[in-house]
């Protein structure tokens, strides 16, 4: 098998690697964003909720 | 210390090593003297990914006793993750292991031990992953899927020797590696398994903000 | 009342309660019979085609599918009787109960096979194979422990689930690929070349090791299988 040949097979191989990766790793920055920005809301909310303890 | 080893500094550290060990494995180590030829170059990234697969696996199968020990719930998370890491290299693997078959014997797929026993590592952490998603029920789902975890990972080793009483000589056998060969290799091992990590550790701290949300969510009264 | 006796207990309540009725047994012994004619309208496709070689395979297919038909039917109709609420509610080693159940589990796949087995060899088995029968026992037993086991610690964990008869093969059948690499290889010898003990021992070696490791790691992880 000549380098050229080969080279096709190469090129795909570490191609599929760092696409997978890449996309993996920012499918979870994505699930991370969303996260952070629920926190956010909901410490916002219990800080809104808490000065009135005995209400409850 | 801990800054050191925070997510965002492993993910760095794990793309020089990556990037360096591609580079020597192209230029510096030489190109392979068997039938092989080039195509063998992928086995710079090849072989990592499938060590880095069984650690995480491994990662697993030491959360899942450290889980049944304590009954603490991060346990289980960590293992969950890891497995979910330990599938996708192991995905991995078979398609890099495909694609390096179909350049040098010439098929896309072999029944050789190795791609078998990934092949059936993926369907047993699948079964894992299908375990949990039939239980309801947070301490009984952990509970199972640690008992899983440890029983899948005994059977990998175990599959691995089986199958090589299966009569088949396709698989490229890797005998000692000249130095400058070993050299990229070892740099590439490295940055997989700290790509690995820094991918576990991303993935296990983002579970625990999720937990973190639930906990949040029930303590204002869902 | 010590493990012995309490295993003894366990064992007998459930062989009778199936030796009495025999609805399970029976069932699975029309469904491995089947499967053999099945597999020989399956496999036959060119006239004349000699399965030999294939005998080791369809056998034990038709032996883990037939387990896994009996190990659902079995502990599902514990859970519907909730059989097994009440053994947890008596000072039981969970340990006791596991392998109460794997051997009780053993015996129906043994008297399945007896059957099975002779019926087998006149479908498909050319020679004379009573020459090696003491290997080919020895590999069927050793299967069968593996088979069980696993089966019986898997089957505890899927009937608790909410997909629970559809988990079970899910989980078992890629653990037991080793295994039936192993078994499948040693079987089709003994039928199809019948060389003495010594080619067969590496397989037997593998049933082996097989069995004692999951044997090990089941009796420690039944506990938290068989849950609170």
């Amino acid at each position: 098998m000549t380098v050229a040949e080969g080279a096709k097979y190469v090129a795909a191989a570490y191609a599929i690697i760092m696409a997978v990766i890449i996309v993996y790793y920012f499918m979870s920055s994505r699930r991370v964003a969303v996260l952070q920005r629920d926190i956010q809301l909901l410490e916002s909310e219990v800080k809104r909720q808490t000065p009135a303890p005995g209400a409850e | 210390m801990k800054k050191l080893l925070s997510a965002p500094v492993l993910f760095a550290a794990a793309g020089i090593l990556l990037v360096v060990g591609v580079v020597l494995a192209f230029w510096y180590s030489p190109i392979d003297a068997s039938s092989m030829g080039f195509s063998q170059k992928i086995f710079y990234y090849h072989v990592p990914i499938a060590a880095a697969a069984l650690v995480a696996y491994g990662v697993a199968f030491v959360a899942a006793i450290l889980y049944l020990r304590s009954q603490d719930l991060k346990w289980d998370r960590l293992g969950y993750v890891s497995v979910r890491i330990g599938l996708l290299f192991s995905i991995l693997v078979m398609a890099t292991g495909m694609i390096w078959g179909k350049a040098s014997w010439g098929v896309w797929w072999a029944w050789e031990p190795r791609l078998t026993t990934y092949l059936l590592a993926c369907f047993l952490y699948a079964a894992y992953w299908v375990l949990r998603s039939v239980v309801d029920e947070e301490q009984r789902r952990a509970t199972y899927a640690a008992v899983f975890a440890i029983i899948a990972f005994i059977d990998v080793p175990i599959t691995y020797f089986a199958t090589r009483l299966m009569p088949s000589g396709l698989h490229p056998v890797l005998s000692g590696l000249a130095g400058s060969m070993a050299v990229s290799f070892g740099i590439c091992m490295l940055g997989m398994l700290t790509l690995m990590t820094a991918l576990i550790k991303r993935d296990y701290e983002i579970e625990l903000i999720k937990d973190r949300v639930t906990d949040l969510k029930t303590s204002l009264g869902g | 009342m010590s493990g012995w006796t309490q295993f003894k207990a366990i064992l007998r309540k459930d062989l009778i309660r199936e030796l009495r009725t025999r609805d399970m047994l029976v069932s699975m012994i029309l469904f491995v019979l089947l499967a053999m004619i099945i597999f020989h309208y399956a496999f036959t496709v060119k006239e004349g085609a000699d399965l030999t070689y294939f005998t080791g395979g369809m056998l034990w297919v038709t032996f883990i599918f037939a387990m896994l038909l009996g190990l659902n039917r079995s502990f599902a109709q514990e859970k519907d009787e909730h059989c097994l609420d009440g053994l947890l509610l008596c000072p039981v080693d969970r340990v006791t109960i596991f392998f109460a159940k794997t051997v009780g589990n053993l015996v129906f796949l043994l008297i399945i096979q007896a059957v099975a087995v002779p019926v087998f060899a006149l479908f498909f088995v050319q020679r004379s194979f009573l020459g090696d029968l003491l290997p080919f026992l020895a590999v069927l037993l050793l299967a069968d422990i593996g088979i069980c086991s696993l089966g019986t610690l898997l089957a505890t964990i899927s009937m608790n689930t909410r997909s629970r008869d559809l988990l079970l093969p899910i989980l078992l059948l890629p653990l037991l690929v080793p295994l039936l690499i192993a078994a499948t290889g040693a079987t089709t010898l003994v039928f199809a070349e019948g060389i003495g003990f010594g080619s067969v021992v590496a397989r037997l070696l593998v049933l082996l090791g097989f069995d004692a490791i999951f044997l090990v790691a089941a009796w420690g992880t039944y506990d938290f299988a068989i849950g609170e």
